[in-house]
């Protein structure tokens, strides 16, 4: 059984923002730009999945131009060099980084998953019966970067379709 | 010195071992494993002096790596440097013998303050 989850959009902002601190923008000249639109467009994403005392997934989803820089910004090498990859390799972690982050926050009990990376949209993904229940959204150097967690409807099929 | 260090992940390799050159301590030797399998063998061919290993690893996790070290008689300095961080798994961690337990993301400065007094 799911929990009433315990992580806001504060928290997770919090994650987020240490993130950047520490790999994307360690010298604070690019921070990610709120935009508040959680539609805003994707090209690639990568997630995790928690299970147990919480269960839904962690999904970030940005550009492909904003995973190539996020990749430049980890493996310390210039754009043009990221191969795909670095540029999968990169999404994973960063969806790995965050979902342990937020599992860290859950109440005792919940596994998480090793980290899945879809170079397309991620409105081609399937989470099925789960509904996103927060999220940060927001621009890097222009271009769209979003964090959401989507939580699952309950293991009692309650309220699928 | 001789570092291991096991991630699942290059790219967090790769930070792990800068995060390590930017605290100072690029003049060790630093090897590493892709694995906790591959891990659990390095600890015991390569010998090293300390390791730092993730938690959540295909096959073998990280905590799996440490209890069977220890269960065969191997007290090798070993800590985790892991996105995942609960109370529980801290104390699975310090019941099992590890040294340290670094949350990612991490600076260079809590490399220092965690492995100025093991590396010296």
């Amino acid at each position: 059984m799911s929990v009433e989850v315990e992580v806001n959009e504060n928290d997770l902002a919090e994650m987020v923002e240490q993130v950047w601190e520490s790999y994307l923008d360690p010298e604070g000249i690019s921070p990610l730009i709120p935009t508040y639109d959680e539609n805003q467009p994707s090209e690639v994403h990568s997630s995790v999945s928690i299970t147990g005392s919480w269960t839904g997934h962690i999904v970030y989803a940005s550009s492909t131009s904003a995973a190539r820089r996020a990749a430049a910004a980890f493996l310390a090498m210039e754009m043009d060099e990221v191969s795909e990859e670095d540029l999968s390799d990169v999404l994973g972690e960063l969806a790995n980084i965050v979902g342990g982050n937020v599992k860290a926050m859950l109440p005792p009990g919940a596994l998480l998953s090793l980290p899945q990376v879809v170079l397309a949209p991620e409105t081609t993904a399937r989470f099925p019966h789960s509904e996103r229940i927060s999220g940060v959204y927001g621009v890097w150097d222009g271009e769209p970067v979003s964090i959401s967690m989507w939580q699952s409807r309950g293991d009692n099929k309650e309220g699928a379709e | 010195m001789k570092i291991l260090i096991a991630d699942d992940s290059r790219v967090m390799r790769q930070i792990v071992v800068r995060t390590l050159r930017q605290a100072g301590f690029g003049d060790h030797e630093l090897i590493e494993a892709a694995d906790g399998q591959q891990a659990f063998d390095m600890a015991k061919s390569e010998n090293p002096d300390l390791v730092l290993s993730d938690w959540n690893m295909p096959g073998m996790t990280g905590i799996e790596v440490l209890r069977q070290l220890r269960a065969a008689g191997n007290d090798i300095k070993f800590g985790f440097v892991t996105s995942e961080s609960t109370p529980e798994m801290k104390d699975q961690a310090d019941a099992a013998g590890a040294l340290f337990f670094i949350v990612k993301p991490f600076s260079a400065e809590r490399f220092d303050e965690v492995f100025a007094p093991i590396l010296g």
